[in-house]
């Protein structure tokens, strides 16, 4: 599902990735580990063509990610669902309308649209707050929410950047629930994460990054 | 059907959330392009009172004296037959000479002096209306010249040439000036829409992480500046009107160019919907180039 071949990266002359070369297969789990800075987030955007590596190949369900064509990269967005740390909802629309927006761009019929985000809010547990303001909601939920919007068009494959980073143990936990039923689903999931609850939660492949390489595979353990 | 909606809802809740720089958008928008319309206004007068007059052209050709009357006839058959000539009288020597007499009875005996009438005979041509143009009118007396049994044709050249020279120069001036203003109304309602894209950037970003499509993004950015265009573009019809009442009021009032004051004209509804459409388009200019500097309005 997704491939990375001796992709690197620099900001400034300062590497972000070095040489990294990983597989993950369709409906895996994986945990993406290591400090901040470690290059986590610069692989997540890669994957979405939010940024492009300096060398190396990345395939993205069998898409080659790094030689898309802009007007393609919407396409391959579309495909791949995104969950921020600081939730990233559009604070002027209901909880409704921000989920519906991925849909709404694929030009998705109203009546379609209901169903599917009211599916998408039951799943995360947050459909009796549909019509509320990101802004009413606690930071659990807007996380929810976001999940929601990340999976409302039925992704192929699910990222998370540092999902946890704002919330507590408890709805760590929860969040971590939610990946797991989504991943029962059939969708592949990659957690960004530098927090050793979720890996203390998680027992699953785990990739680790430092200083931008990858560092030889373990399982985290439940 | 939808996504349409949406878009137009997006364009409309930009406008309303940035309400101050929309309204000082559009305020601008229709100074400027009123300027551009006054010009455009003393153009569209003059180019109908150079109508008027050009239709009270009237040509004189002159017929050689020795001419016999059976070649006055084949002359006038030829100007019958011409397109270009509308309507023609033949005015006689003797006729000639009685109109001078009546026109000028003090200097009649300077003729009498002479013996004979000098005066010839002569045709009053006036050209159809698609030949009255000064270079029509022009080309139609150089080439009756030629004919022959016509030794001189005659019209207020320089009358027609001036007219025209003036004509060309508010022109020039209209458009010159209407270019300058009309990038300056772009660099308007480009700015506007470069502030709504500053404001907005942190959604825009996330319509693009979700798959939102460029034109997807842009849309309602550019219908925006579409709408502040052609909305300053009918601010200033408006504007326009009102100043030309006024001023035909006061033309009025004085009483002393009442004449001229009937002869004016505002545009006709098909030049002000044109101006709406100039509007409309200068405001997608804007935002287009906007949005093309703003790379953040790329999926």
């Amino acid at each position: 599902m997704i491939q990375l071949i001796h992709v690197s990266k620099q900001y400034d002359q300062r590497p972000a990735l070095s040489d990294v070369t990983l597989e993950i297969g369709k409906g895996e789990f994986v945990l993406l580990m290591g400090p901040s800075g470690a290059g986590k987030s610069t692989l997540l955007r890669m994957l979405i063509r939010a940024d492009r590596p300096d060398e190396g190949q990345i395939f993205v369900h069998q898409k080659n990610v790094t030689t898309l064509k802009p007007s393609d990269i919407p396409y391959l967005r579309r495909k791949v669902g995104t969950v921020f740390q600081d939730f990233r909802l559009l604070p002027k629309k209901s909880v409704f309308e921000n989920v519906a927006l991925p849909l709404l761009v694929q030009g998705i019929s109203s009546a379609d649209i209901r169903r599917k985000v009211t599916e998408a809010l039951r799943a995360v547990g947050v459909e009796h707050k549909r019509d509320q303001l990101p802004a009413g909601l606690s930071t659990g939920e807007q996380q929810r929410v976001c999940i929601a919007r990340a999976i409302v068009n039925g992704p192929v494959v699910l990222l998370a950047d540092e999902p946890t980073g704002n919330l507590d143990p408890a709805l760590t936990a929860e969040i971590i629930e939610l990946f797991k039923l989504i991943n029962a689903r059939g969708t592949t999931v990659v957690v960004a994460t530098h927090d050793p609850l979720v890996m203390a939660q998680v027992n699953r492949r785990v990739l680790t990054l430092s200083q931008g390489r990858l560092l030889p595979e373990h399982r985290a353990l439940a | 059907m939808r996504t349409l909606a949406y878009l137009l809802r997006e364009s409309w809740v930009n406008m309303r959330t940035n309400r101050t720089t929309t309204m000082v958008a559009i305020l601008t928008t229709a100074f400027t392009l009123a300027c551009v319309g006054i010009f455009l206004l003393l153009y569209v007068n003059l180019r109908a009172a150079a109508g008027w007059l050009q239709e009270d052209i009237k040509i004189m050709v002159y017929l050689d004296d020795r001419l016999a009357s059976d070649s006055v006839t084949e002359v006038e058959q030829q100007l019958r037959g011409d397109r270009a000539v509308g309507s023609l009288l033949f005015i006689s020597k003797e006729q000639a000479l009685g109109e001078f007499k009546t026109q000028f009875p003090s200097e009649s005996h300077l003729l009498e002096g002479l013996g004979q009438n000098p005066l010839p005979a002569s045709f009053v041509v006036a050209l159809s209306p698609a030949f009255r143009s000064p270079d029509a009118v022009k080309r139609w007396a150089e080439r009756v010249r030629q004919v022959t049994g016509v030794s001189k044709v005659d019209y207020n050249q320089d009358w027609i040439d001036a007219l025209a020279t003036v004509i060309r120069s508010i022109e020039l001036v209209a458009i010159g000036i209407g270019v300058i203003l009309s990038a300056a109304a772009v660099t308007i309602i480009a700015n506007t829409i470069r502030l709504t894209l500053f404001a907005r950037r942190d959604e825009i970003a996330i319509l693009r992480l979700i798959g939102a499509t460029t034109s997807f993004i842009r849309i309602p950015y550019l219908l925006e500046g579409a709408v502040l265009g052609a909305l300053g573009s009918a601010l200033s019809l408006v504007m326009l009107k009102f100043m030309y009442e006024l001023f035909r009021q006061q033309m009025r009032t004085t009483g002393r160019f009442a004449e001229l004051e009937n002869l004016m004209t505002f545009f006709p509804p098909s030049i002000c919907l044109a101006l709406i459409a100039v509007g409309l388009g200068l405001g997608f200019a804007g935002s287009f180039v906007s949005i093309r500097r703003f790379g953040e309005a790329k999926a």
